[in-house]
């Protein structure tokens, strides 16, 4: 049904979209519970940060990513001789970059989850002897874990068709970096290739549509467990 | 072991609770009032889920939360279990995931009972596997109570355990944690809106009205209070009579209702009412045109009753004057 070139795309897709997902997800867990806090100093620079690659350009994602993460920079430069990774221009980068653009979304899933979790839980734990860690692990994790995974799931739905930072910082290279957005692109922009984009195109709406049933699907068993 | 709580305020929202009061917690204590009076309130403090806003609280000489001193032992390590109103179940575990919850966190120094025998012991064995949805309502409430009895705390708190049973069950429960208490040497403190509870459960009360203590100590002393009456529905005017004056079995005391109390001016002969006290007419209180409420020194303690004008001055009742008190024994 696919051909190999789009068998390798799709490939790419979900080997970034995926490790996307895992860099972030325990950053977003973090935030997201934060968030879910009553009040707290600082809430709204966290806030801020969070929401932040909703409003940028992508492309200035991808850029700022350049700056701070490219071979130039320090940090770039000591994970290179240190370590010899090397971000920009491979299929680690375009995961941090979609990573980035994808974190809004998942703050905002499993922050839902926390903050529909019924407070009175907790006290109740507590008075079981369960200390505030205790209480994340057992009860804030377990409890709003089908969320967390629905969020994972729409940023990865998300990821897949992210465009903009990732061609920025992560430039498009066949087999590494080239997920289906890009080969679109590159189709498009290649005389007598309509139909290479018209196929990449059906696959990429299918992989959405897929991504966002599940989401749902999983949100739906969060909210039936938590209103038991 | 002395719960004390030294002029202590605590704000929620809108409601304030202020409470001077120290009482044995031996045994139960009882918190009683009308809705609205402060009981979870005071439960929730005792069991740091509520921050001292003034005062101080300790149990047994060990100050647990000083508002001046910014001393405060937060709720999971005060030892203090807590069975809430409406259970609180955990809804990601099952019912024996619920009570190994509790029996993980347990220090290995306190001796509790193991979860089967608990359950065994409060009949939901066969629930054991089971989800905690779908449950009825005094299948939580046993449920929360076994929970709290195998997390084995110092101290235990009941916010209206017995909310959701009614007749049989409701007396079972109630003789259920009298014997709890009892084997496991755990003071109860529980709160309860139920005159009749209140009376059968309690070896100290603790009074409320409007976020405020009015009267705790012995529940002989505090329940013949003119303040405690005060708390109380019309129609559940009356005394609390100490069990062994009614061979009362596992229950501390019994509350005899004035509208239950027959009096008669002379000894009554040929009557099928089991309890009959002779004493004598302490006090005559004129309610209203309908009714008279009489106060009767017997040695089963006061005994209240209300006649009507018309049977006072039937009976020539007068302060000071010998007469009989009649109860039914089922209406006790």
């Amino acid at each position: 049904m696919l051909t190999p070139d789009e068998l390798q795309i799709l490939s790419t897709s979900l080997g970034v979209a995926g490790r996307a997902v895992l860099f972030s997800l325990p950053v977003a867990i973090a935030f997201a519970w934060a968030l879910s806090r009553p009040r707290f100093p600082g809430k709204s620079v966290v806030d801020t940060i969070a929401h932040l690659p909703l409003v940028l350009p992508p492309v200035l994602v991808g850029y700022l990513l350049l700056l701070g993460l490219g071979a130039q920079s320090p940090i770039g430069g000591w994970l290179k001789s240190s370590f010899g990774v090397q971000l920009a221009f491979t299929a680690e980068g375009a995961a941090i970059a979609t990573a980035v653009m994808a974190f809004p979304l998942m703050v905002r899933a499993i922050r839902l989850s926390f903050e529909a979790t019924d407070p009175g839980l907790f006290e109740a734990a507590s008075v079981l002897r369960a200390g505030p860690w205790d209480r994340f692990w057992s009860m804030t994790l377990p409890l709003a874990w089908p969320g967390v995974l629905a969020g994972a799931v729409t940023a990865f739905a998300a990821g897949l068709g992210e465009f903009g930072a990732v061609i920025t910082f992560a430039s498009n290279v066949e087999g590494e970096t080239q997920t289906l957005p890009l080969a679109i692109n590159a189709a498009l922009n290649t005389p007598g290739r309509d139909d290479v984009a018209f196929r990449l195109a059906l696959i990429s709406l299918a992989a959405a549509i897929t991504g966002l049933v599940l989401a749902e699907m999983l949100q739906r068993w969060a909210r039936r467990r938590l209103e038991a | 072991m002395t719960l004390e709580l030294r002029e202590v305020v605590v704000r929620r929202g809108a409601f304030r609770l202020a409470a001077d009061l120290e009482v044995a917690a031996d045994g139960v204590t009882v918190v009683f009032g009308p809705s609205g009076s402060g009981k979870s309130s005071l439960l929730a403090t005792i069991a740091g889920l509520s921050r001292l806003e003034a005062g101080r609280l300790s149990l047994h000489g060990h100050v647990l939360e000083d508002a001046r001193k910014a001393v405060r032992v937060p709720a999971h390590a005060r030892g203090i279990g807590l069975v809430f109103q409406d259970a609180r179940l955990f809804p990601h575990l099952t019912v024996r995931g619920n009570l190994e919850y509790a029996e993980h966190r347990r220090p290995a120094v306190r001796n509790a009972p193991i979860v089967i025998e608990i359950a065994r012991r409060l009949e939901f064995e066969d629930l054991l596997d089971r989800p905690v949805r779908n449950l009825s309502g005094g299948e939580r409430s046993r449920i929360a109570l076994a929970r709290a009895i195998v997390s084995a705390p110092e101290l235990l708190l009941l916010d209206e355990p017995f909310a959701a049973l009614d007749g049989r069950r409701r007396r079972d429960f109630l003789a259920l944690l009298r014997e709890l208490s009892n084997e496991q040497s755990l003071p109860m403190v529980v709160v309860t809106h139920s005159i009749d509870d209140a009376a059968e459960l309690a070896n100290d009360v603790i009074a409320m009205r409007d976020g405020r203590v009015i009267a705790f100590g012995a529940a002989a002393a505090v329940m013949s209070r003119p303040e405690f009456a005060g708390l109380l529905d019309r129609r559940d005017l009356g005394a609390r009579v100490p069990a062994d004056a009614v061979a009362g079995g596992a229950v501390e005391g019994v509350w005899v209702r004035a509208d239950s109390v027959l009096l008669a001016s002379e000894r009554p002969r040929g009557i099928s009412a089991r309890h009959v006290w002779e004493g004598r007419i302490d006090a005559i209180t004129r309610e209203d045109a309908r009714g008279v409420l009489v106060s009767l020194a017997t040695e089963a303690g006061y005994i209240l009753s209300r006649i009507t004008p018309e049977a006072l001055a039937d009976l020539q009742l007068e302060q000071g004057k010998q007469a009989w008190a009649v109860v039914k024994a089922h209406a006790l």
